[in-house]
């Protein structure tokens, strides 16, 4: 029994160690943010190799996620004589919920992934030393760009994800089921005000910043080897996901509207 | 202090001790480097040349002494200024280091785009230059990928130069070479360094090499300096461990076998395991 708890306590110290790490390379990246935009090739270049790349996987899975949520809602809604509802059903839940959630744990795939991978292989082949000893700092030169491209990516690719999710259920319903268009894009436009958008959007936002900040700081931190950048890969996934997830739960349950 | 009474010595490392974990590395470690000259600093693998490179460019702090750049101590200081020192030094890594996205071109642009505010013209004219004086100017296009080492080498001089710094620091710049490339690289850190009248330190354990190239030779041993001279002094040197090292001999103050328990020892340890 006091193998378990110490067990624990020294998993929590591990744990805390780590988050302590993490808060002190946040603030490391912090006094650059500004003059980072001063260059703003460095961060558009990144914006293409992280954000542009990505817009297919976004774009396709935006697609089919519409159809499919046309396709289950049907059924329920047409009991309640409430087939025309499916596209107010579907934009509601891809602007508040899918389009932000899905979207960023697609990037956190495609895109954290590569980041973490990129900058721990920098690492491993001492292109990060070099640049220390070029009296460049690498958070400035390396991580605050890559980590800003992620900001602006993610609900950007959200939005995408979004409106080609609305795009896919007025395929399904209005080809497939019979839906009548004109009622499928009224409803749409009586159910989302500015809230729902502004709920999806600080969502997304949050995720961008937690998966853009997770892949960057396993990446630097990365032990210089191939089992540490795949490492690093791998963590950057797995904890993106589990913060997206769980700040999921936290902005709907603070933003919900009053009903 | 005058300001232009200018030190003998570029690096001077005074009694510097410095420890990883419970292994020591240096133990009161003193070294001084002379302006102008190519001090190649030797000794077997494990005793902390790296350390030494890591302890001159400030990555590492010691433990105990100092280390002088021209007269100011490195470390501890901060970040801008340890930057502003580093500005004066290029060191060029063991395999290069080149940023893999960039061009060869921009490889050597990088510090001056990062540190300058050149016209773009005038930086094409440096790196062209630079380029020239390592004999790659035509290799400007290339990618590092597509470089061999011995040209991933040259290219990351030509970097490490582009400052014009006061010091250059070679970290085992002859190690993965074939004969020809050595030979280059041999040629081109001599050059260097009398044309521009820069200090060099080369980190090597190649005897021939250092032997050809340097002015003056330390060798390491057990954190400490164990021989100093001219190549010609430690061919001549009698002591153990500098024949050791110079002629390299399997066996004598650097044992051939790993420190531990006795044969038989070992051979009850291992069947038990």
């Amino acid at each position: 029994m006091s193998k378990v708890i110490r067990d624990c306590w020294i998993e929590f110290g591990h744990f805390a160690a780590t988050f302590g790490a993490f808060q002190i390379f946040s603030m490391r990246l912090l006094p650059y943010m500004p003059g980072a935009f001063l260059r703003p090739r460095l961060i558009s270049e990144q914006i293409y190799n992280i954000g542009a790349l990505s817009l297919v996987l976004i774009m396709f899975g935006g697609l089919f996620v519409g159809m499919v949520l046309a396709l289950q809602s049907y059924s329920t809604l047409a009991e309640f004589g409430q087939a025309d509802s499916i596209g107010a059903f579907a934009a509601e839940a891809l602007v508040r919920e899918l389009g932000p959630v899905i979207a960023a744990l697609l990037f956190a795939g495609r895109a954290g992934s590569a980041v973490a991978a990129e900058v721990g292989l920098m690492r491993a082949t001492d292109q990060i030393a070099a640049m220390e000893l070029m009296a460049v700092d690498p958070i400035r030169r390396v991580v605050v760009p890559r980590f800003i491209a992620g900001v602006i990516s993610v609900p950007l690719l959200a939005a995408i994800f979004s409106a080609l999710g609305v795009l896919g259920a007025c395929l399904v319903g209005t080809g497939l089921l019979g839906v009548d268009s004109g009622a499928f894009w009224s409803q749409i436009q009586g159910r989302i005000d500015l809230q729902d958008v502004a709920s999806g959007l600080l969502k997304s936002l949050v995720f961008g910043i937690s998966a853009s900040l997770m892949g960057v700081y396993e990446g630097y931190f990365a032990a210089p080897s191939a089992a540490g950048v795949s490492r690093a890969a791998t963590r950057t996934v797995v904890i993106t996901s589990v913060w997206i997830l769980l700040f999921d739960f936290i902005l709907t349950a603070l933003t919900l509207p009053e009903v | 202090m005058l300001r232009n009474a200018v030190p003998e010595h570029l690096i001077e490392i005074r009694n510097v001790s410095y420890s990883r974990g419970d292994r020591t590395i240096f133990d009161g470690l003193n070294l001084n480097v002379r302006r102008g000259e190519v001090s190649a600093i030797m000794g077997p693998s494990g005793t902390g040349k790296t350390t030494l490179l890591n302890l001159i460019t400030g990555q590492l702090l010691p433990h105990q002494g100092s280390v002088y750049f021209d007269g100011r101590v490195v470390c501890p200081c901060s970040r801008h200024r340890l930057y502003a020192i580093r500005r004066q030094i290029g060191v060029l890594f063991q395999h290069g280091a080149l940023l893999t996205n960039l061009s060869v071109f921009e490889n050597v642009a990088f510090p001056l785009r990062e540190h300058t505010s050149l016209p773009e013209a005038l930086i094409r004219q440096i790196v062209a230059m630079k380029l020239h004086s390592v004999g790659l100017a035509a290799a400007w296009k290339k990618m590092p990928a597509e470089l061999s080492g011995g040209m991933a080498r040259r290219v990351g001089l030509a970097r490490a130069l582009v400052l014009d710094p006061s010091l250059i620091i070679y970290d085992e710049p002859f190690t993965g070479l074939d004969p020809i490339a050595a030979g280059v690289i041999l040629r081109l850190i001599r050059e260097t360094n009398d044309s521009l009248g820069i200090t060099s330190i080369v980190v090597t354990h190649d005897v021939v090499e250092a032997e050809l190239l340097a002015d003056r030779i330390f060798l390491l041993s057990a954190g400490k300096v164990v021989a100093t001279g001219t190549p010609g002094n430690m061919r001549s040197d009698e002591s153990p461990i500098v024949r050791q090292f110079m002629d390299g001999l399997p066996d004598g103050p650097v044992p051939f076998h790993y420190a531990g328990a006795d044969y038989a020892e070992q051979l009850q340890l291992m069947s038990t395991a």
